[in-house]
């Protein structure tokens, strides 16, 4: 068997003395920026960068791999414990994770992210040693027509994750897009609702929305409650989770690890819908539905492990073709390049040590971040019993520090206020902000691989069901819809009758 | 006619709002193209509008059905929360960290519910000294630490 | 008169020299007007501890995104000319944006010093492998029978690539479609997976893929052939007289710096170019060291640069607004 030989070739390599330091300062680096919020993987590995130019590459490569999947354990600390999704892919977590904070059982949510995701990060490794190569053939077979496709059915996804009114979960998805879409547009240069504000050219960035919608606007109606001061129950219940807990995490860890892996793959922004994919995938199977959003296990274990199966399937196509799925994969691109190696096809034959060190150092990192994570849970909760007048200056401090260095400016601080200020009227409106903040992402995504299609095409929309792939997401999207809509159908003519 | 679900009601006139401006924006300044090559402007314009029919349908919504009240808008915490980070990015580069973490920590501590002098001044020095060893020394973020005018 | 005004000029000029020598007394910005980890910053990252070392004060990379560049450039731009704010300029910046955006607000020639060229990476034309053409002259003769059926993709709308394509329209009288990409990277993949039939790619990142047979490269877009490829063929020798394109960029200061301090900021920056570490990294990029020796050469090259930018944005019809 050629798999366990390399398997073992990659062991020998990750379980040297160094690179295992380099393994665990990255992803104790990782850990670290991502419970600070707003600081990323992608400033931190870039920041870095020249560092790692005296090491050797595999260490080099290992190091910086540490960090990115070390800060996506990170990024759900924060977002559970204080509603801050630091990365695209904690924003489903806050959902639930932050409402069982609320409710003393940040232990449990926490616990649960942390074995979550190890399990996804070791069933992924596997996936990635096994199926690397042809998986690639895979993600090539999805282009603009199949993008867009997937992205529909992203956002009917979407709909779901809000738990009040349908339509305004619609029109919120909707705003979301249309935010999406202000900067320079890809397909003609031009300009769109930017005022000519130089610093809006590029769009305006995720965590500044995220940072805004949900964490002011969380910290300023908490700040509201005059009457009760501290925004945790004291009480404490248990740090780990219950039996009945158990029972009922290991299905939406199953599946939310299955999605992950699957999602993970495809370079174009596939790896984003994982989270919010087995978030809606579980609030549409589980027996908790109606508890979603109010602090369901479910809602923390399925998003969890999809995003973590999915930040190490994303090393697939980087791996194999050269391609990076996001901006972190683009900095590993440069690391290597740096350090003399051309990422692409040849890496997994020429480079064998490096290839299967770094698969088999994935292993390894997940299985440091996860006994590096329970133990701190403890320290975690303690934080949650300082006294709100000193939690919330503190977080926003970091709030301020990250997003201002996004690009060492203060444009981006003024307009996650701005964001802030929204997100407030949206919270006494009741129009929720995780499907907006969908929206926000897909938008551009969606209208890129859209008019791309269609230029490709020559105009003509029948791309979109003529391909198989493609057309397999527009049914799937039709049937999502239909299910999601006929009980509020129903719901409405319900109440038509009791009216008459 | 009268208001039934003043959530509704407000939300809705958001939605037309935003869908207007994004669909009257985006008529003016940019161009439509076709279904081939879609201007610039086909997008925002078509989302605009389906947002803009959707607020008019939440707006029906609060005429037809029974709707909680809006809770009341507490100024306070809004405003002084959101002065705190305007007053951090804009205090940076002239006064440092150390003035721009001061700035953020006293007026944010206004917004809450109590305010002792004493506490706020320790934890700006604590915040000022955890911010100086992580970010600027550790991850080595390009941020003065002192006022421009004591360096 | 004339004496004290000659006398009043030297007195300046020693002030200038003096005030030169002391340079640097504290600490120098150098903006990176992109996103970190990119190309242009990860050279950025490359010289500035040389040029620490050299220069005895800390030289602190800045990221300042934004605008296609034209934020971090502005900044310089307006920054006071002392030595102590300096910035990447690169073709984007100096030579293309001032055509594509309406309303630039600094000048690419007189608001800066252009002090040292540090990279320049040639693209190269490449092929998906069902393609049939394999020359140059092929793929003109294939565009030619079917007018309208090539797409050619790009990294965006007025990068090189995309300009490359329309220099290439323009010369072969030919038509293909233009598909803009975020980024290179999904436009190669959908090169390899044949759904756009050509790329004008950069040098580094189309090298591994084509020497490992997923793509075909057909010619490089410089004058002279590459030491990356030797046997790959110019545009410029397969037909296309004058073809020459290369993505660059450079250290430079605000427009009124003081000469002194350019020519040792210019010697600093040449003394980390050739040291064999900085060297192999930038080789790496796909880059070789650079043949415009001396600030006043850059300066003519941007300007040059500019002007053939100019010409090509305006036919291309690439404007945006």
């Amino acid at each position: 068997m050629e798999i366990f030989s390399n398997l073992l070739l990659g062991f020998q390599v990750a379980l040297t003395p160094f690179n295992l330091l380099m393994c665990l300062v990255g992803v104790l680096l990782g850990t670290l920026i991502g419970v600070l919020p707003g600081v990323g993987p992608v400033a931190t590995i870039a920041m870095l960068l020249p560092i790692t130019f005296n090491l050797n590459p595999i260490g080099a490569l290992i190091m910086l791999a540490g960090i990115y999947y070390g800060a996506q354990y990170g990024g759900s600390t924060t977002a559970i414990l204080v509603n801050l999704p630091g990365e695209s892919s904690s924003v489903v977590t806050c959902l639930d994770g932050y409402q069982m904070a609320r409710q003393g059982r940040a232990g449990p949510a926490l616990a649960t992210a942390a074995l979550g995701s190890f399990f996804a990060g070791c069933v992924a490794t596997l996936v990635v040693a096994m199926f690397a190569p042809p998986l690639a053939e895979v993600a090539l077979k999805f282009g603009p027509a199949e993008y867009f496709s997937l992205m529909v059915l992203g956002l009917v996804a979407a709909v779901v994750l809000a738990h009040g009114s349908l339509l305004k979960a619609i029109a919120m998805v909707i705003l979301g897009l249309l935010l999406g879409l202000v900067g320079t547009d890809v397909n003609s240069g031009v300009l769109r609702f930017a005022f000519n504000i130089s610093e809006l050219a590029d769009g305006i960035g995720f965590v500044t929305v995220a940072m805004g919608m949900f964490g002011l606007a969380e910290i300023i109606t908490n700040l509201e409650h005059t009457e009760t001061r501290e925004v945790f129950t004291s009480k404490v219940k248990h740090l780990w989770p219950t039996k009945e807990d158990w029972k009922r995490l290991w299905g939406p860890v199953l599946r939310g690890t299955f999605l992950g892996s699957a999602l993970g793959i495809l370079p174009g922004g596939g790896a984003l819908l994982a989270s919010f994919g087995a978030y809606t995938l579980e609030k549409k199977v589980s027996k908790y539905s109606h508890e979603f959003g109010k602090g369901a296990i479910e809602g923390v274990a399925a998003p969890e492990s999809a995003n973590n199966a999915g930040a190490q399937t994303s090393f697939i196509p980087l791996l194999t073709l050269g391609i990076p799925s996001n901006a972190v994969m683009a900095l590993m691109i440069g690391a290597m390049m740096i350090q003399g190696i051309a990422p692409g096809p040849q890496v997994m034959t020429e480079r064998k040590e490096l290839f299967w060190g770094m698969i088999a150092s994935m292993w390894v990192g997940n299985l440091m971040l996860v006994v590096l994570n329970l133990p701190l849970i403890g320290m975690w909760i303690k934080l949650l019993t300082v006294p709100y007048r000193i939690l919330y200056p503190s977080i926003l401090v970091f709030m301020a520090i990250g997003v201002y260095s996004l690009s060492n400016n203060p444009f981006d601080v003024f307009l996650m206020s701005i964001f802030g200020l929204l997100g407030y009227v949206c919270v006494k409106l009741e129009c929720e902000p995780a499907p907006m903040i969908l929206g926000f992402i897909l938008g551009p995504l969606m209208e890129e691989n859209l008019r791309r299609a269609m230029l490709l095409s020559r105009g003509d929309p029948m791309t979109f069901i003529q391909k198989p792939i493609s057309a397999g997401f527009i049914i799937a999207s039709v049937i999502l819809l239909v299910i999601i809509a006929l009980p509020a159908l129903r719901k409405k003519r319900e109440e038509v009758f009791v009216e008459e | 006619m009268k208001i039934k679900g003043p959530k509704e009601f407000w939300a809705g006139l958001m939605f037309i709002a935003f869908g207007l401006f994004f669909l009257i924006g985006s008529q003016i300044n940019y161009q439509m193209g076709t279904a081939v090559r879609m201007g610039p402007g086909y997008f925002p314009s078509v989302l605009g509008g389906i947002l803009a029919v959707l607020g008019v349908l939440v707006l029906v919504d609060a005429f037809v059905e029974d709707g909680p009240k809006v809770p009341k808008f507490n100024f306070r915490p809004l405003v002084m929360i959101l002065i705190a980070c305007l007053a951090f990015a804009y205090t940076l580069k002239p006064l440092g960290l150390i003035g721009a973490i001061a700035a953020l920590v006293f007026i944010g501590a206004f917004g809450g519910h109590e305010f002792k002098f004493k506490e706020v001044t320790i934890l700006t020095v604590v915040l000022v000294i955890f911010s100086v060893l992580v970010f600027v020394k550790g991850l080595t973020l390009p941020f003065p630490i002192w006022p421009a005018f004591m360096e | 008169m004339m004496r004290r005004a000659l006398a009043a000029l030297a007195l300046f000029s020693a002030a200038a020299a003096a005030c030169a020598q002391a340079w640097p007394t504290k600490p120098i910005r150098l903006i990176a007007p992109y996103a970190a980890g990119g190309p242009i910053d990860i050279s950025a990252r490359l010289i500035a501890p040389k040029l620490q070392e050299a220069l005895g004060q800390p030289v602190i990379v800045e990221n300042r995104p934004g605008a296609g560049g034209n934020i971090g450039a502005d900044l310089v731009a307006k920054s006071a000319p002392d030595g102590y704010t300096l910035v990447i300029g690169a073709i984007a910046t100096h030579a293309i944006n001032p055509w594509l955006f309406s309303g630039l607000p600094y000048d690419p020639i007189k608001d800066f010093r252009h002090v040292a060229l540090i990279v320049q990476v040639p693209n190269v034309l490449v092929v998906n492998n069902e393609l049939p053409a394999r020359s140059v002259g092929e793929l003109i003769a294939l565009a030619k029978a079917q007018p309208g059926k090539l797409d050619f993709a790009s990294g965006s709308t007025g990068s090189t690539g995309h300009l490359a394509g329309e220099m290439f329209k323009l010369m072969t009288g030919t038509y293909m479609v233009h598909i803009p990409y975020k980024g290179a990277a999904p436009a190669v993949a959908d090169l390899m997976a044949g759904r756009v039939h050509l790329i004008f790619d950069n040098l580094a990142s189309a090298l591994p893929n084509v020497k490992a047979g997923k793509v075909r490269a057909i010619a490089v877009t410089t004058r002279q052939r590459s030491a990356f490829l030797p046997e790959l063929p110019t545009l410029d020798e397969s037909g296309l007289r004058g073809f020459d394109m290369t993505t660059w960029w450079g250290v430079m200061a605000p427009g009124k710096t003081p000469q002194a301090v350019v020519e040792r900021l210019h010697a600093e920056v040449f003394r980390a170019l050739e040291s064999p570490d900085v060297r192999q990294r930038l080789r790496a990029m796909g880059s070789e060291v650079p043949a415009v020796r001396t600030p006043e050469a850059f300066t003519a090259f941007v300007a040059s640069e500019l002007k053939t930018y100019g010409d090509l944005v305006k036919r291309s019809g690439a404007k945006p607004d």
